[in-house]
């Protein structure tokens, strides 16, 4: 028996060196004595020849303690080789193990890797946007500030330069402010000259924005306060994206001048790698803010379009900056009646602006799949301990031939770590194929550049690959062992196999209650996607070619900007397959406008209580190619030139708003000192997304109120891009100089907005599913291996009369029973679920008692199935066979 | 009778001797040094406990094996044999001394 000896585990030194000390002195004593009895066969006296013997050695204490040093090194060595021998051993049996039984090594090492793999690939991303520093100079001191306006319920409003510079001269609680504008698509520059046009991302940043950052350049300098001063902005600083991409990262870059639109632009940097603030994934380059003067783009207090980044002062907390803050701008608002609402801002931690909306999806979903992986080690557990108890014999033979318990459970342990650490080599290898599919993906992940199976990673793979080695293997080890060590081998199934089978059952329920809760969740998310998608937008997306592009100031007079307009449009209109034409400057879900108050003729209304509205510059096509439906008045015609009166149009929303029970073509918004009738009325686009209510709108014609970017919608009776060419080539008959800056369908486009949900709808069901069969095959498994257990049992009951189906229905229940224990566990950890999901969701209003019936259902059903093999089996015994047996 | 003391042993020569011995057959620890010194004819002086140190020493160096046994008094007795390791180094080092002392000789012989 083996009992349980202390000096075996903590104390083997101990007795070694007792063993060790004792037979060096018996060893120098045996030679003491023969010496002496050797003297005294000369004469001497039995007390002196020990003496003399003792003389005549030498000395026996030094040598003592010498010799007993060398065994025990010797000791040592040679357990160390014995551990070495017996690992290389573990390994090779191991090997050949499941060498023997490859059905079952490949769809553990299968299992592992996906588990593995999917973790490694999410945790790259999880690695690269929540845990890598973001490029600044202490990012943790760095802030966002907006302006906020209570009553038209915004909270993250946009800063006009006068507040800016207001707050930046006002503050003692921020060391600097920077500020900076960014519209993607819209702040883009054309470099032309150096080889083909393109157009270059740009963002334009005002005073203290590098400063505030802390930033350094790669090559040369950033922006400074000197740049922003007339006479010294034509300056420019570089991405290392675009300066390795497009000026083939060019040593001498610094210095050289290149031509945007159509100005002369001096290279004064080149930023660092990964460095692309303020835009989420890609810009080629910052320019200065005074470039664009107060024509283009207004200075007034008015005119709020910058963002403002700021760094907090040692010592002082986001929440002080915002109190004082807060102060400075109900100040303003005092003194200034057209700020009289904006009296309040709201700061953030620069980091929660950049990955906030994304960290609570991420880190479900690396929950999500964290919990695929605890399946797989269960599903993993249970096949062990399976295989384990069908080793009893094996083992406890074993253990009779003199192998210790730790010897076994280190065996078997090799086993799980090797099956471990294999599955996740493999999982490592899927990982990355995986990465290089999510970084392809366009879902717009912040920080998405930084995606790649680093180092971290790697670590990260290999301890979650040991960790579930350990898990899985541990106790199916511990437990089988056990049994093998205490019984003698016998026949038959022994009694110490019943407690394998509770520790199975306690396997697949949990098995269960965690497959319903990634059930739950897939629902959940694919329903709120469901949901998403049905949202009218108000336009149609099917069958649209969209092109964006941007008219160049080669086109230098009125005159001839709206000419090529209209030439760009009519060209587009004549390509066969195109059936109408029409162009707006920001397509819904890429841009929301230019914001404004408006105003209307000949009502005296309160600056302040003016309701917000996004205006659109379209022409007179638009509303007809996007099927946007007009509900009163009429649309734009050739009529509304430049040359003629100007006209708005409205949506619905704002009639609603701002003309209760009134027909608003009968009214006139005032701009400037100029009247514009309102002509007609349009239903309402969300322009902003799904997820957004639709703002009140007002469109004016293109022509009357030019802007210079044009997205183009073309309504097709073909596939769209199968007409991508000849749009092309009929835009550059036209002017062969012109850049297209995108090219898609207004379905991708649409797609691409709701990417997101759709991705994390995707992954959930994935993981549902995956987790119901894992489940599934849990519950078949156990089921399974209780059928060949029970066979005497079945055996019986059938000799005795039972008919089939009763034997069927035993199995059946047993099934049940696990399933059942596994839903109530799992309804409540779906129910947290729910309550972690709510705010992430589209329209998900708490608790679904339809849905959560739904998973019930499935999850039961998939439990029938997987107890219908083992139920027929069960019946297919033979009595006689089974009670001959053993 | 040696008429004159016994020679102290040269550095590290007391491994070959050992080793050389127990080529013979295995023994324990007193018998390998009563067979040197009836072999030296005591003109060796070998100090038991330098003997002891080396026999030690050599078996965790792997070039000799030991085993407790029954001596021929009928005490608990540890003997000693020769490894294989053992042997292959013997030979060397034998080889060795015999160069060594060959041309030692050839200088100190010179006429």
């Amino acid at each position: 028996m083996a009992t349980r000896d202390p000096r075996r585990r903590f104390g083997f030194r101990l007795r070694t060196r007792d063993r060790i000390d004792r037979d060096v002195s018996d060893e120098l004593a045996f030679h003491l004595a023969m010496v002496a009895a050797e003297l005294e066969a000369e004469g001497w006296s039995p007390a002196d020849a020990a003496l003399e013997a003792r003389r005549r050695f030498g000395d026996v204490p030094t040598t003592e303690a010498y010799c007993r040093e060398q065994d025990l090194e010797a000791y040592k060595e040679h357990r160390r080789m014995a551990l070495l021998a017996d690992l290389r051993a573990d390994v090779r049996v191991t090997l050949r193990a499941l060498a023997r039984s490859p059905g079952f090594t490949a769809v553990v090492l299968l299992t592992l890797a996906l588990g593995i793999g999917a973790n490694t690939a999410i945790f790259s991303v999880v690695n690269a946007v929540l845990l890598e520093p973001l490029p600044f100079a202490e990012p943790d001191r760095l802030v966002r500030v907006w302006h906020v306006n209570d009553e038209q319920g915004v909270t993250e409003g946009a800063v006009s330069e006068p507040d800016f510079l207001d707050w930046k001269q006002q503050t003692t609680r921020a060391t600097s402010m920077g500020a900076f504008f960014h519209a993607p698509g819209l702040s883009g520059l054309d470099l032309t000259g150096d080889g083909a046009p393109e157009r270059m991302q740009t963002a334009l940043v005002g005073e203290g924005f590098f400063e505030t950052l802390g930033t350094r350049a790669l090559l040369g300098r950033t922006i400074g306060d000197e740049e922003q001063r007339e006479g010294r902005n034509r300056v420019i600083v570089l991405s290392h994206d675009t300066w390795r991409a497009r000026f083939s990262g060019d040593a001498n870059i610094v210095g050289r001048t290149l031509q945007l639109d159509g100005e002369s632009f001096q290279v004064i940097g080149v930023m660092p790698p990964h460095f692309t603030y303020p835009a989420d994934e890609t810009l080629s380059a910052w320019v200065p803010l005074s470039v664009f003067g107060p024509d283009d783009i207004g200075r007034a207090r008015g005119a709020r379009f910058q963002g403002v980044v700021a760094r907090l002062a040692p010592g002082t907390t986001p929440e002080q900056l915002d109190a004082e803050l807060d102060g400075v701008a109900a100040r303003i608002a005092e003194e200034n009646p057209g700020n009289r609402a904006w009296n309040r801002v709201q700061v953030a931690s620069l980091r929660t602006s950049i990955v906030g909306e994304v960290t609570r999806p991420l880190l479900l979903i690396f929950g999500g799949v964290l919990v695929v992986l605890l399946i797989t080690c269960a599903n993993v557990a249970g096949l062990l301990l399976a295989r384990a108890t069908a080793r009893q014999r094996e083992l406890a033979v074993r253990s009779a031939l003199g192998a210790s318990r730790a010897r076994l459970v280190r065996q078997l342990l090799t086993e799980s770590v090797l099956l471990a650490v294999t599955g996740g080599a493999l999982g490592t290898l899927l990982a990355i194929w995986l990465v290089q599919l999510v970084t392809a993906m366009p879902i717009g992940l912040p920080r998405a550049d930084l995606v790649s199976v680093d180092t971290r990673v790697l670590g990260f793979a290999a301890a979650l690959s040991l960790l579930a080695g350990v898990l899985f293997g541990v106790v199916p080890s511990l437990r089988a062992t056990r049994s093998a060590t205490n019984n003698v081998p016998r026949g038959g199934a022994s009694g110490s196999v019943g407690q394998g089978t509770r520790l199975r059952n306690a396997l697949v329920v949990a098995q269960v209650a965690l497959a319903v809760m990634l059930v739950t969740g897939a629902a959940l998310t694919t329903k709120s996607f469901a949901r998403l998608q049905s949202v009218d937008l108000g336009f149609d997306p099917d069958q649209a070619l969209f092109v964006e592009l941007s008219v160049t100031d080669r086109y230098d007079t009125d005159v001839a900007k709206r000419e090529y307009y209209q030439s760009v449009l009519d060209a587009v209109a004549s390509v066969p397959g195109v059936q109408s034409v029409g162009a707006i400057r920001d397509l819904p879900t890429r841009g929301g406008g230019e914001s404004g108050t408006v105003r209307v003729w000949g009502e005296d209304d309160e600056p302040s209580s003016r309701p917000l509205a996004a205006f659109h510059q379209v022409s007179s096509g638009y509303f007809g190619a996007m099927r946007i439906p007009l509900l009163r008045g009429r649309t734009f015609t050739t009529a509304d030139r430049l040359d003629a009166p100007p006209v708005a149009i409205i949506d619905e929303e704002l009639a609603r708003r701002r003309f209760p029970g009134v027909d608003p073509t009968t009214k006139s918004l005032q701009f400037g000192t100029t009247e514009v009738p309102i002509v007609g009325v349009v239903a309402s686009v969300r322009q902003l997304g799904a997820t957004e209510a639709p703002t009140p709108t007002v469109y004016l014609h293109a022509l009357q109120n030019f802007r210079s970017r044009m997205s183009i919608v073309a309504r097709t009776t073909v596939d769209p891009l199968s007409l991508a060419d000849a749009v092309r080539a009929a835009i550059w008959r036209v002017d062969e100089r012109q850049t297209i800056t995108s090219l898609s369908t207004l379905e991708q486009v649409v797609g691409r907005a709701v990417a997101r949900p759709r991705l994390l709808a995707s992954l959930f069901a994935l993981f549902g599913a995956l987790g119901l069969a894992l489940g599934a095959i849990g519950v078949y498994g156990v089921l399974a291996f209780g059928v060949t257990e029970r066979r005497r049992e079945f055996g019986v009951r059938m000799a005795l009369g039972a008919s089939a189906r009763r034997v069927q229905a035993l199995v059946v229940r047993q099934g049940l029973v696990l399933a059942g224990l596994g839903l109530a566990i799992g309804a409540a950890g779906a129910l947290a679920l729910t309550r972690t999901l709510e705010s992430m969701l589209f329209e998900m209003r708490g608790v679904d008692a339809a849905t959560y019936a739904q998973v019930m259902a499935v999850v039961t059903v998939c439990a029938l199935l997987a107890s219908w093999l083992p139920a027929r089996r069960a019946t297919r015994i033979d009595p006689a066979e089974a009670m001959r047996a053993e | 009778m040696p008429t004159t003391a016994p020679l102290p042993l040269l550095q590290g020569t007391v491994d070959v001797l050992i080793l050389r011995t127990l080529a013979w057959a295995p023994m324990h620890g007193y018998a390998i040094s009563r067979w040197i010194r009836d072999r030296a004819q005591d003109t060796l002086a070998v100090e038991d406990a330098a003997l002891y140190q080396a026999l030690h020493r050599l078996e965790r160096k792997g070039l000799v094996v030991s085993e407790w046994g029954v001596s021929e008094s009928g005490r608990r007795a540890r003997t000693y044999a020769l490894a294989e390791e053992g042997r292959a180094q013997l030979e060397r080092e034998v080889r060795d001394l015999r160069r060594y002392f060959e041309a030692l000789f050839l200088v100190l012989d010179t006429r």
